[in-house]
């Protein structure tokens, strides 16, 4: 597993000095991870230590994300303020266009079938 | 028997805050199990339930709070890249169906990101609050490392990611029916794109085409959204 968790961290800190080299505004784990695929899709596959590696990492990810989620209590006079307007966003939002992704798919999936 | 010096211990080390939230995390899984893995029954939705509180009764600073428990921050940077893996598998999904995949992503993440901007602008909302909005459909770790580049607010984003995710997985089959969706693997797409992980959960329930889909569109979504962002906010 080390030698995954070492992989992870290589294509992160790649990517990172890739973001900071060319001044680019895409933050440097999401260019590891770019890498990480074209390292996959070159190489036809993943190794065993890696798989343990990802595995662990996407398992607990929730924890990780945890200390920034506490943050939430810095924010409650945001929430409070603009409640009406964050909840509406969220619920009429989510709906629209979880319907709008989902119909014009399915419809482009009927068309392509039909030919 | 030094009690001073135990106490001081106890409000200094990092291990206090690192123990308490693993554990939040713990029950949070236990739970989770234990009601057979409801949707809406989240890990990370019952941590928040008991962290909260704790951190209120504890009056402890946020910043302090965050700085003890920081070890475990660090590892989204890993993470994200990790999820390199899950595209990888589903991506042979893209050849039988890639423009309706791509025609969709692009469409619906701007959709998404729009309608939602778009609300909270017609109802007077801040400018954080908007910003903090982008992201909504994006998973987690992603949201975390992308948030700083477009100003938003990290943990009102976070709250908004959690919320779109629950919001999804709860509308997902009703949506599906009202307007009936006949392919599983458009229902698992919308579901990635808009729910992140816990719409790739629902989906599961769906069946395994609808999860491979909806891990798919989680990823694709994740890199296309942390992509153009930045770009558009630097342009603005």
């Amino acid at each position: 597993m080390l030698h995954g968790i070492l992989t992870l961290l290589l294509f992160q800190f790649t990517g990172e000095c890739i973001s900071k080299l060319f001044e680019l505004k895409i933050p440097g784990p999401i260019i590891g991870m770019v890498l990480l695929l074209l390292f996959l899709v070159i190489r036809k596959g993943s190794f065993h230590a890696l798989d343990n590696a990802v595995f662990w990492l996407l398992r607990y990810l929730p924890l990780f994300i945890i200390p920034a989620a506490a943050g939430i209590i810095t924010q409650v006079e945001t929430i409070s303020n603009e409640l009406f307007a964050i909840l509406a966003s969220l619920i009429v939002g989510t709906f629209l266009s979880l319907a709008f992704s989902v119909k014009l798919m399915d419809m482009l999936i009927s068309k392509k079938e039909e030919r | 028997m030094n009690v001073d010096a135990l106490m001081t211990y106890i409000t200094s080390t990092p291990l206090t805050w690192i123990i308490i939230t693993m554990s939040a995390y713990k029950v949070g899984i236990l739970i989770y199990e234990k009601t057979g893995k409801h949707a809406l029954l989240q890990p990370i939705v019952i941590a928040y339930v008991i962290m909260l509180p704790i951190l209120i009764i504890a009056h402890i600073p946020y910043k302090q709070y965050f700085e003890s428990v920081s070890i475990l921050h660090f590892f989204l940077g890993p993470a994200t890249v990790a999820l390199a893996l899950p595209l990888y598998k589903n991506l042979k999904l893209i050849h039988a169906y890639l423009l309706p995949i791509f025609i969709t992503l692009f469409a619906g993440g701007i959709f998404t990101i729009l309608s939602a901007v778009g609300i909270l602008w017609l109802l007077g909302a801040s400018k954080i609050t908007m910003l903090s909005m982008t992201t909504k459909s994006v998973t987690a770790p992603i949201t975390l490392i992308t948030a700083h580049d477009i100003g938003a607010n990290a943990s009102l984003a976070i709250g908004f990611v959690v919320i779109t995710g629950l919001l999804g997985a709860l509308l997902g089959t009703s949506v599906f029916k009202l307007l009936k969706i006949k392919h599983d693997a458009a229902k698992g797409f919308a579901l990635g794109l808009i729910s992140h992980a816990v719409g790739t959960a629902r989906a599961f329930e769906i069946s395994e085409n609808a999860a491979a889909f909806s891990a798919l569109a989680m990823g694709l979504v994740g890199v296309f959204i942390a992509v153009f962002l930045p770009i558009v906010m630097g342009l603005l």
